[in-house]
């Protein structure tokens, strides 16, 4: 602590400006909401740095120590004094980890500008201070009440001089001495036991009770003896009629002056689940990186030809995710994670067509010409840095709306953090070595502590565990960490540097499941590794490519051949080159993947890929220039089967043709160069197919000289005669009337009477008012008024005439007698529409009472 | 620097594995993976094992833990191993052991847990409650005696299988010994034998022709006790008396038949599936067999063609050895896992082509011959109702010249003709001067033909399905298959199996399967060649144009 400081600051403006740039920069830097806008002066960046928002923010970035001795000097007197500090949180035990650790918390509050001044005089500003002090409203983490002094402010003096003589204590002149003087009995330990020493076992227990909080208590207007004896003493103080409070100063005492039950200085160890060699966890990763890298191909080629609908209000319906689901084999929320991935990497978008589809963007055919290891690269960094959270899927947002895979509200901002301090922590670990989660969230959990009381409820995590949850299963199906622990590529990927010495030897050769391994809990060897810091962009792509550089020799080399079986499948034992996989893709059907792939030959798929264009030669020649084995008989004998028959049937479109049993005709039609704009075709000797329609193909022949007849569908001749000219069946117009349409019965009757009703409202003799409103006006009357002629109509069982806005800002006048008001809402029999109708009241723009003598 | 191993094995995300049978470490990764996978297809380069729950639960009976697993997994594969496939072997391997059915001195039969949870959701489900008695402890339950079988399928259906360690009964001693003069048993008979005895109720599965009757033997050998034999029909029948007659130390009296026309219940009592499910007034009433000795083993011969009455009531015997012989275990009805559950695991399985690659059975020729249908026939074939469609084609008259064309070019070795439809046997019959075997056929004058074909008697024998099964016809060379039961799977390979008996002059067997091109006939001849194609049998394809062609040279003897 540095107490030289010349004259001690009287404000916090005055510390600030007394610090050098690179702590304003630091403090700046932590609380970057101060300078947008820059403030002018420090005396604006103080206050800026008060209020209440700003401190909010401040305290909810704090680790769980921090807080804590924030949160202690908010019960501590203002200012207070270093050790009076160190009392509250080491307690009267004097925890040398305590001890150790309050300089640093004591520093990161002084660089974010929650506390200054000298050591001596600490004070927390007063934002905090109120944020942080325990009041009835807000019950302080510290579960501490007021102070005698605050207790006992309204209590008469007389009352005062009472407790303070109960308490064995000498009575003074005033108030203000008794207050302190029994402030110093409770505050001496000795005094204080002495007295305790003699209360009844009943009111100890009393005491227990409330000593870590909630510190109030309720008791009857006749308390107990012992209860009295407490109250006697001033060791319970009374709040309000039937509440006592226990004072700061008794419960402290009783913590043996411990401000919090249990004080952490020190952040909970990562423990070892276990320990791998890094060289099974690197090729681990590796394999799952290379599943990754396949699971998006597949996605995005099973979305090849047009991918799902986008829904109306954006994202992927749950029908979809589901197909997709099966589709890859894998669970819905993975599903989602994977589609979420490719978004996030920009692979897939919606095409913006007018039925919005989701479809692969051009960035992904240039995705998959780059090498493997730097595909995983694009995919890792985007995941690391995107805000958007494939765990919240299937979820509800605040309006109760379902989250949808690709859909809007799924961006949460403390997600790439969450993302990158889980990483950094496993990246502190030995090499090979991966965490229990339990002790990774509880170290989360105590850097940024939640407020709340929600945060131990179960089922109902708060966002950060979840996120951090979220981000070790993800990392390790993409293949970031590999059995649980950060693979190297992981680790490069981060920036970070190599790994720290290896802590223990793995305990064998053959790699382990963590199930058998629960034991060594690692002490911490890196409590404050916050010095991996997220990267800048620039950075983030130097790292990429070294993480890319360093998985490339782990991926499966391509392989430039397939094993053809007898039982007609082809096995690629590996990845495949991308023509072969192509390829196969299309001539065999996939029955089984993984690292290998299993194909199958079916006449089905064979048909496709001669369909693609392929030769029956062709294929054989693929085959056989692709397989290490013979092409077995079978697999060659269904090629030339299905070849055989394929493109046996032949099918085209005409839209006429000329039949003729003497083919010298047709020979000699085609021969004629007038029927080249009839576009003739011989299929037969005897057919010709024509492009032209069978009007102008009979028009043209007879053009060339020819008596061509017309045939009908079922080969007979039609006689052509000139024919009438039809429409297809319509029906006649309906009439368009001059005027409105004439009136129904009902409709008149229902018009007549709203033509009374509001001839009544507007007629009506009214009582003259105050303001006489304008003929026709609608009556105006203040709220209170207007409630009171409601209720006094409801008394009275009268009608009155009301002015009234409906929900569309229409105005109108009403006449209704009120039948009940209540909750805002007046229900009364409306003459006006003829029923029992419901009005809120502030919709009535005003009432006014009818003229006695009318009805 | 490539960091890994190049090892034979490449595990899939589906939980298959596959292995590359040329690689220098296959046998060595074969043996490690065999416990608790399922080999799923033999053929010629890659071999396909499955992992599967009750295969891991299996290897957990026999005692290998998940690690075991996990290693011989990470040792021998090629690539990395997925994560998610190692944890969810480590959790269904942790499942098994949960529960336990043992004996109770008091209460006769109890399950008992060590992890209460699992009890309480067991005893929630609606098919475990009719099966359990009174909850004697938190963490036992009486269980029926008789509801052993049934108790243990559902527990293995909800996915928390029960260690069974209520063990067997003795039954009645008898001696039985092998009779080793001159011949002794094939290695892979003794290592089947064994496995069996060990795990003490189970499957073995060994190709047709690969002498399972002297597994049956082997075991009854080791249990010493008597025996219920079931087998399919009484031809089969009579043959496992003879065999056992000349194999064991059995004599003719110890040995029962138990058929429609026999009622003999001796020590060894051999009976059929049919005789037992025969129903009178809505009972069986000689399922009582199962009670009427005291017996110490019961084998069931065929297990695939296990009819439901015996499955029901196998399901009652589970405290008896129960073993099951066949060579291929599909069901077309998916029954398979009842067979496991009800008789036991598969405790041994060997791949065809092993046995064949060590010379105990013959190597075969398996060719598909393709006519075509006349156009005539081909339109007739178009307009034929749906069920009559197969029917048609499967007779087409084609069928009857290319099947003469291979009997001449055969001649005067032992030839089968097998088929489906009588009027088509019957035709063939005709034409290739050879005695019909049908259902209609007398049992007498079954084994009658049989015997005389053995002989050399005659030389071609037209057979219908009723020779499918267990019929011993040693010296038969080639089989001629016209038609079959529509997609049958267990038929092709049991008719192949006629003709896999090893050749006293070691030479090849040639199965020829004759189907009718472009039409069911051949979508069924694909599903049924599956199996043998799966064993690593080739079919070669040929034309029957190009045979008969072959045929007129008169090449070949």
């Amino acid at each position: 602590m540095s107490t030289e400081e010349t004259p001690a600051p009287r404000s916090l403006a005055e510390a600030l400006r007394a610090r050098d740039d690179a702590s304003l920069a630091a403090l700046l830097r932590t609380r970057p909401d101060l300078i947008t806008p820059v403030p002018t002066d420090l005396t604006q960046l103080a206050t800026r740095a008060g209020t209440r928002a700003s401190v909010v923010r401040a305290l909810e970035r704090l680790d769980r120590f921090t807080l804590q001795t924030a949160q202690a000097l908010a019960v501590a007197p203002d200012p207070a004094a270093y050790d009076d500090l160190l009392a509250l949180l080491a307690g009267d035990a004097a925890d040398p980890a305590v001890t150790a650790a309050l300089p640093r918390a004591l520093t990161v509050l002084r660089e974010q500008a929650l506390v200054w001044g000298g050591t001596d005089r600490l004070r927390l500003v007063r934002t905090a201070r109120e944020l942080l002090a325990p009041s009835p409203q807000h019950p302080s983490p510290t579960g501490l009440g007021p102070t005698v002094a605050e207790a006992t402010a309204g209590m008469s003096p007389g009352r005062v001089q009472e407790i303070v003589a109960a308490a064995g204590l000498t009575s003074t002149h005033d108030a203000v001495s008794a207050v302190a003087s029994l402030t110093a009995l409770f505050t001496d330990r000795k005094r204080m036991a002495a007295l305790l020493g003699s209360a009844s076992p009943d009111s100890v227990d009393v005491l227990r009770r409330l000593v870590w909080g909630p510190p109030y208590g309720q008791v009857t207007a006749d308390p107990a003896a012992h209860l009295r004896w407490l109250l006697d003493r001033g060791l319970l103080l009374p709040t309000a009629p039937g509440t006592v409070v226990l004072p700061r100063e008794v419960a402290l005492h009783l913590r043996e002056g411990l401000a919090h039950r249990t004080t952490e200085p020190l952040p909970p160890g990562i423990e070892h689940a276990a320990t791998h060699r890094p060289q099974v966890v690197d090729n681990a990763a590796a394999g799952q990186a290379y599943t990754a890298l396949a699971t998006v191909e597949e996605l995005l080629k099973d979305w090849d030809e047009g991918g799902p609908a986008v829904l109306r209000a954006g994202g992927l319906s749950v029908r979809d995710l589901k197909r997709t689901a099966v589709a890859l084999d894998v669970s819905e929320p993975v599903a989602a994670f994977w589609v979420e991935l490719a978004y996030a990497a920009g692979l897939l978008a919606s095409d913006g067509e007018a039925d919005e589809r989701y479809a692969a963007t051009p960035a992904y055919d240039e995705w998959l010409e780059w090498p493997s290891a730097q595909r995983w690269a694009r995919l890792a960094e985007a995941w690391l840095t995107a805000t958007r959270t494939p765990g919240v899927i299937g979820g509800r947002d605040a309006k109760d709306r379902t989250l949808s895979a690709l859909g809007p509200g799924l961006d949460r901002s403390a997600a790439p953090e969450v993302r990158h301090r889980v990483l950094a922590l496993l990246a502190a670990l030995p090499e090979g070595s991966s965490p229990t989660v339990e002790s990774v969230l509880a170290r989360l959990h105590w850097e940024r502590p939640t407020r709340g009381p929600q945060q131990d409820r179960e089922g109902d995590e708060d966002l950060r565990t979840r996120l951090a949850r979220w981000t070790l299963a993800e990392a390790e199906s993409l293949g970031v960490t590999g059995r649980g622990a950060l693979s190297s590529q992981g680790r490069a990927l981060l920036g970070a540097p190599a790994a720290p010495v290896k802590a223990a030897e793995p305990t064998g050769p053959g790699d382990k499941l963590p199930v058998h391994h629960r034991d060594h809990p690692h002490p911490h060897a890196h409590p404050h590794a916050h010095a991996l810091e997220p990267l800048s962009a620039s950075e983030q792509a130097v790292a990429s490519a070294t993480a890319a550089r360093l998985l490339t020799p782990l991926l499966p080399e391509p392989l430039d051949h397939v094993l053809l079986q007898a039982d007609l499948t082809a096995v690629a034992p590996g990845p495949l080159k991308r023509p072969l996989a192509d390829m196969l893709g299309v001539l065999a059907d996939v029955e089984s993947k993984g690292g290998a792939t299993v194909y199958r030959f079916t006449p089905g798929s064979v048909r496709r890929a001669l369909d693609a264009g392929r030769s029956a030669s062709d294929l054989h020649d693929f085959l056989t220039a692709h397989s290490r084995t013979p092409v077995p008989q079978p697999l060659a004998y269904l090629i030339d089967d299905v070849a055989r028959r394929h493109g046996h049937l032949r099918i085209g479109a005409a839209s006429a043709y000329v039949r003729c049993d003497d083919d010298a005709v047709l020979s000699e039609i085609l021969a004629d160069k007038r029927s080249a704009n009839l576009r003739l075709r011989r299929l037969a000797p005897t057919v010709l197919a024509a492009q032209a329609d069978p009007a102008t193909l009979l028009d043209g022949l007879r053009a060339m000289g020819f008596a061509p007849a017309a045939e009908s569908a079922e080969g007979d001749v039609l006689i052509t005669r000139a024919h009438a000219h039809r429409t297809p069946p319509r029906t006649a117009p309906d009439p368009v009337p001059d005027g409105p349409p004439a009136p129904d019965t009902t409709l008149l009757s229902a018009a007549i009477r709203a033509i009374r009703a509001g001839d009544l409202a507007a007629t009506t003799p009214r009582k003259p008012t105050d303001t006489p409103a304008a003929t026709g006006d609608l009556p105006r009357t203040g709220p209170a008024e207007t409630l009171a002629t409601m209720q006094a109509a409801v008394m009275t069982g009268e009608a009155v005439w009301i002015g009234y806005v409906n929900a569309e800002g229409a105005a109108s006048q009403r006449v209704i007698a009120p039948i009940r008001v209540e909750g805002g809402f007046v229900t009364a029999y409306d003459h006006t529409a003829d029923e029992v109708r419901t009005y809120p009241l502030h919709r009535v723009t005003g009432v006014a009472e009818l003229v006695e003598d009318q009805p | 620097m490539c960091t890994y191993v190049n090892g034979p094995l490449i595990v899939q995300s589906d939980k298959t594995l596959l292995l590359e049978v040329d690689h220098e470490q296959a046998g060595e990764c074969r043996r490690a993976i065999a416990p608790f996978a399922e080999l799923e297809r033999a053929p010629e380069h890659i071999h396909t094992y499955r992992v599967t729950p009750l295969g891991l639960w299996n290897a957990r009976a026999a005692g290998h833990d998940a690690e075991q697993v996990v290693d011989a997994l990470v040792q021998y594969s090629r690539y990395p191993v997925p994560h998610a496939l190692l944890v969810d072997i480590a959790e269904t391997m942790d499942r098994y052991g949960r529960l336990t059915l043992s004996k109770h001195p008091t209460h006769g039969l109890v399950l008992t847990t060590t992890d209460r949870p699992v009890l309480e959701e067991i005893l929630r489900s609606k098919r475990i409650v009719p099966l359990v008695g009174a909850r004697l402890d938190p963490d036992t339950v009486a269980v029926h005696p008789s509801e052993r079988g049934q108790i243990k399928q559902v527990l293995l259906k909800l996915g928390w299988p029960a260690e069974d360690l209520a063990g067997y009964v003795d039954g009645e001693a008898h001696a039985i010994e092998l009779a080793e003069d001159g011949w002794a048993l094939r290695p892979y008979q003794q290592q089947a034998v064994e496995n069996f005895w060990h795990g003490g109720s189970g499957v073995v599965v060994l190709p047709c022709g690969a002498g399972k009757t002297l597994v049956g033997a082997g075991s009854m050998a080791q249990a010493k006790a008597t025996t219920l034999i079931l087998v399919t029909n009484t031809v089969s029948a009579r043959q496992w008396k003879h065999e056992l007659v000349k194999r064991t130390s059995l004599t003719e009296e110890e040995i029962g038949e138990y058929s429609g026309t026999r009622k003999e219940i001796r020590p060894v009592t051999i009976a059929t599936y049919q005789v037992l499910t025969t129903r009178r007034k809505g009972v069986y009433p000689h399922l009582e067999l199962f009670d009427s000795r005291d017996w110490g083993l019961i084998i069931y011969d065929e297990v695939h063609l296990l009819p439901a009455p015996v499955f029901k009531f196998t399901a009652d015997l589970q405290a008896r050895r129960r073993l099951g012989l066949t060579a291929t275990l599909v069901r077309e009805d998916g029954r398979e896992s009842d067979v496991f559950s009800l008789i036991g695991p598969k405790r041994f399985d060997a791949p065809w082509k092993e046995i064949e690659a060590q010379g105990y059975i013959a190597p075969a020729d398996c060719v598909e011959v393709r006519v075509n249908l006349t156009e005539s026939e081909r339109l007739a074939y178009a307009t034929a109702e749906t069920e009559e469609k197969y029917r048609f084609c499967a007779t087409t008259a084609t069928k009857r010249k290319v099947t003469e064309a291979i009997v001449r070019r055969f001649a005067g070795q032992q030839i089968l003709v097998i088929g489906q439809y009588i009027d088509q046997l019957d035709e063939l019959g005709e034409h290739l001067d050879a005695p019909v075997i049908k259902g209609e056929t007398p049992n007498s004058q079954r084994e009658k033909l049989f015997d005389a074909f053995r002989q050399g008697e005659i030389s071609v024998l037209v057979v219908s399905k009723v020779a499918n099964f267990s019929i011993d016809l040693p010296e038969a060379t080639v089989a001629i298959q016209v038609s079959g039961t529509f997609g049958s799977r267990q038929e092709e390979a049991q008719r192949l199996g006629r003709v896999l008996r090893p050749k006293a002059d070691g030479h090849k067997a040639h199965f020829y399967s004759v189907v009718a091109r472009d039409t069911l006939d051949q979508d069924f001849a694909a599903h049924r060649q599956r199996f043998l194609a799966e064993q690593g049998y080739a079919y070669r394809i040929m034309d029957a144009d190009e045979l008969l062609a072959e045929g007129a040279e008169g090449t070949e003897g």
